[in-house]
């Protein structure tokens, strides 16, 4: 799966065309990182700073990416950075309009918290929250199929969840604690699963 | 003036070879590559990087995206990413004109698009050879099977190649290294369409791609993404295999760097004397001399450079006698096929990226009972089978702890297949040259190429076939799908299967083609054209490695016609 919503057909299809075998996430090899590489990524230079949002905006992205994913025996979204990694995004790769579409999600968000409880989204107790974003996400993926055109809140809330997973399991966190990346070696086309017991990053 | 036995335009994959070749012959060979230079390993900057070292994440870089900017016609392809731009030519530099869409893929740097191709090898046969002649679309091949059989097992032996032997006489074996294996998705879908289909197959990917150590380079550990270089050389590419044999020869120089502008006329010994360069850098212009000339620019870039080498004998181009040159260009359409789940097999998996899928020869007009009425030549598949990834989380409702629960192990097994069709020369398919030019004083390509009837013809029974195999092999909610949008369109426009061949085609009758069937120019004896211009017709498989075959085999026949003193 493509990782910005250029998931288009064409290009899913155009990737199995040319049969280049990997998946999205750079198949990775834990034992090759140094130490140091590591420390740097979980602990982010104190000079980091958002390029797009606001203090506030990063906020609300982390506090609605921690609910897609949450830490469970593994860290959650949050901890793994993808509300620097959606900034990043936003910052270097989405065309202005894009970009802008997202920002406007995010004020809508608050939006409706506003409207439903009087505060923005972060202020709002957990369970008010994860009421919230089950009403973004049953509007967004029904459970009956509609044709209809998508909203624009649903996309909003689409690509939100799309751009949580993605920084999520494409983090150091994601694809070497929760999941784990292929070893480098032989290939192996057939084997039980159970000796493996979770999916490769 | 510095002269040398042999100039080869172009450093991809015809032009390492036919440095290879040339040198190893004993002709001082000057290799003139318009791009930097990229040294094994060395260049290879995002080869192993994890993910969350890419700051995009390895992001696609589509049409409109901040990383593709320089880059509008790249970006078009799912294989331009964040990990391996810096391996593709920047369009904003290097601009040609579409008529109608056309998407050039291009390599600009030593290695050309060996470094990022996708490395499937397959023979042609006499059903290739000889289908110009039975149907009469485009001009007979000058050779059959027979000519270029033994060439095939010479660059299969040295490149390496990977695969299992079919004994089909549309699809010849090679010299094949043990293949890599099938997972367990394919290997159930296989068994399902043979038994349904007796005259079909389901087989591994023929690949150029190591699982034996050869020549010093390593058996493939399947990291995954090739197209970011390979250090340890487990994928033919000009630096891992046809470079360091050249050097090693110490009769190679390298020019990168170096745009050729032209190639040199000498009317009073109908011979080429060289090339006109210019320096990207500084832009100063510069003549190489030398007694044969290859050109190895992949297909456009050659053909631009001989449409631009022009002189009062060769008033429209060089060797261009007939008139053809520009003409029949042809690509591969691909894009038309099918999906399905496939149900259960939930307790295997499998270990490694394999940098590989599965293969389904040609089975249509074969001159059996297979045969179809509604259009001439045929079509393979390409595809696989894989379990979903955590990917499908962002289609499906649901968020929190459950969906972390369900995305800690894979989904359900999917299999896809996409057809790679055979395309017909035709006339009104062609390139010329427009009265802009670029930095370099180069006038602008022009392109005009569409898909014909035949073609579309074709692509319905491509992904029709196609449903009908998965859906005999028991997989479930198959859908087909053709990615062609019409004419004007991108989707599965022409150019877009990056196989693009022809516009100096070879032929028996100098009237009618550029090469004879030693990819020598009729008109002029020294000039060589050995990458993809020289196709008469296009097959419907991955054509590079018979433009290996084909190099190698002209430049031995160069090398003879020299030591006769008839060059
Ligand atoms: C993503 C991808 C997947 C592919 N998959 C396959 C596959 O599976 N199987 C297959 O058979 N083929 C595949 N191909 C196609 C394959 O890459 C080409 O057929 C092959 O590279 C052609 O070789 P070439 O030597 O003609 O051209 P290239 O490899 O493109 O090399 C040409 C070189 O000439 C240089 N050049 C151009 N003009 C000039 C000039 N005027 N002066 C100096 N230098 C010049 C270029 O910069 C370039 O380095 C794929 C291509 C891509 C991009
Ligand atoms: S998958 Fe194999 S061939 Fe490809 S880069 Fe990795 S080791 Fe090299």
């Amino acid at each position: 799966m493509e990782h910005d919503d250029l998931i288009t057909r064409r290009e899913a299809l155009s990737r199995v065309a040319i049969l280049l075998g990997g998946a999205i996430s750079a198949p990775t090899l834990a034992g090759a990182l140094d130490a140091a590489t590591r420390r740097a990524w979980t602990t982010p230079s104190r000079d980091w700073a958002p390029r797009t949002l606001d203090a506030g905006q990063l906020e609300l992205v982390a506090t609605m990416a921690d609910h897609i994913v949450p830490q469970t025996d593994t860290p959650g979204a949050r901890a793994a950075g993808v509300h620097r990694f959606v900034d990043t995004l936003l910052s270097d790769h989405y065309p202005t309009p894009e970009r802008d579409r997202f920002v406007a999600g995010l004020a809508d968000v608050d939006a409706r918290a506003r409207s439903g409880h009087g505060k923005t989204f972060v202020e709002c107790t957990a369970d008010q929250q994860v009421a919230l974003l089950t009403e973004l996400d049953e509007a967004a993926f029904p459970a009956v199929r509609i044709d209809s055109p998508r909203t624009s809140d649903t996309w909003f809330f689409r690509r939100m969840k799309e751009l949580t997973l993605v920084g999520y399991y494409t983090s150091q966190v994601g694809a070497t604690q929760e999941l784990h990346p292929s070893p480098f070696g032989a290939y192996r086309g057939d084997i039980p699963y159970g000796s493996v017991g979770r999916a490769w990053s | 003036m510095i002269t040398y036995d042999a100039i080869v335009v172009g450093s991809g994959i015809t032009g390492g070879w036919a440095a290879k070749e040339l040198t190893e012959k004993g002709l001082r060979t000057l290799m003139i590559e318009r791009g930097r230079d990229v040294v094994h390993r060395t260049d290879y900057i995002t080869e192993h990087k994890p993910s969350w070292e890419l700051p995009l994440r390895d992001a696609r870089l589509s049409v409109g995206t901040k990383g593709a900017e320089e880059y509008p016609i790249q970006a078009r392809t799912g294989q331009f990413r964040e990990s391996n731009k810096h391996f593709f030519i920047k369009d904003k530099k290097n601009p040609y004109i579409e008529d109608k869409p056309f998407t050039w893929i291009q390599g600009d740097q030593v290695g050309g698009k060996s470094l990022i191709w996708g490395r499937q090898v397959y023979r042609w046969s006499d059903l290739d050879f000889e289908a110009n002649l039975r149907d009469g679309h485009g001009v007979d091949w000058p050779i059959r099977y027979a000519d270029i059989a033994p060439w095939y097992s010479y660059v299969e032996r040295f490149i390496g190649v990977s695969g299992e032997k079919l004994g089909l006489t549309q699809l010849p074996d090679g010299e094949f290294q043990p293949p890599m294996e099938m997972n367990a998705g394919e290997k159930l879908v296989k068994a399902g369409i043979e038994r349904a289909f007796p005259d079909r197959h389901v087989t591994i990917g023929r690949v150029a791609i190591l699982t034996q150590p050869l020549n010093g380079r390593l058996p493939c550990h399947y990291c995954g993404p090739c197209e970011r270089g390979c250090s340890t050389g487990s994928y033919f590419s000009t630096q891992a295999s046809t470079l360091p044999a050249a050097r090693a020869t110490q009769r190679l120089t390298v020019l990168p760097n170096s745009i050729v502008h032209s190639v040199i006329y000498d009317a009073s010994t109908n011979r080429v004397t060289g090339v006109r360069v210019v320096d990207t850098v500084t832009k100063q212009t510069q003549e190489y001399r030398a007694r044969v000339v290859f050109l190895c620019a992949s297909t456009l870039a050659t053909t631009r450079l001989l449409l631009n080498s022009t002189s009062p004998r060769f008033p429209n181009g060089l060797a261009n006698s007939s008139g053809v040159l520009g003409h029949y260009l042809m690509d591969h359409h691909f894009l038309a096929g099918a999906g399905g789940s496939i149900e259960g097999l939930l307790d295997h998996y499998y270990q490694g990226n394999r940098p590989n899928g599965i293969y389904v020869p040609r089975f249509r007009n074969l001159g059996d009972d297979a045969s179809r009425r509604d259009y001439v030549r045929g079509f393979g598949y390409q595809g696989g089978a894989g379990r979903q990834g955590w990917g499908r989380g962002g289609g499906e409702r649901g968020f929190g702890v459950e969906l972390k629960r369900k995305l800690h192990d894979p989904g359900q097994w999917s299999m896809g297949m996409t057809g790679f069709g055979e395309c017909l020369p035709r006339e009104d398919n062609y390139v010329e040259l427009s009265d802009q030019k670029d930095e370099f004083g180069i006038p602008l390509l022009k392109i005009h190429c569409t898909w014909g009837d035949n073609e579309l013809a074709m692509r319905k029974d491509m992904a029709a076939s196609a449903g009908e195999m998965l859906e005999a092999a028991g997989c479930k909610n198959v859908h087909t799908y053709d990615a062609y949008r019409g004419s004007g369109q991108l989707g599965a426009e022409p150019g877009f299967a990056i196989h693009e061949m022809g516009t100096a085609r070879m032929g028996r009758d100098p009237k009618t083609s550029v090469l004879n069937a030693y990819n020598q120019a009729h008109d002029v004896p020294n000039l060589f054209v050995t990458d993809g211009a020289c196709m008469a017709s296009s097959s419907c498989v991955n054509p590079s490695i018979t433009y290996m075959a084909l190099t190698a085999r002209a430049c031995d026949h160069a090398v003879e016609e020299l030591k006769r003193g008839n060059l």
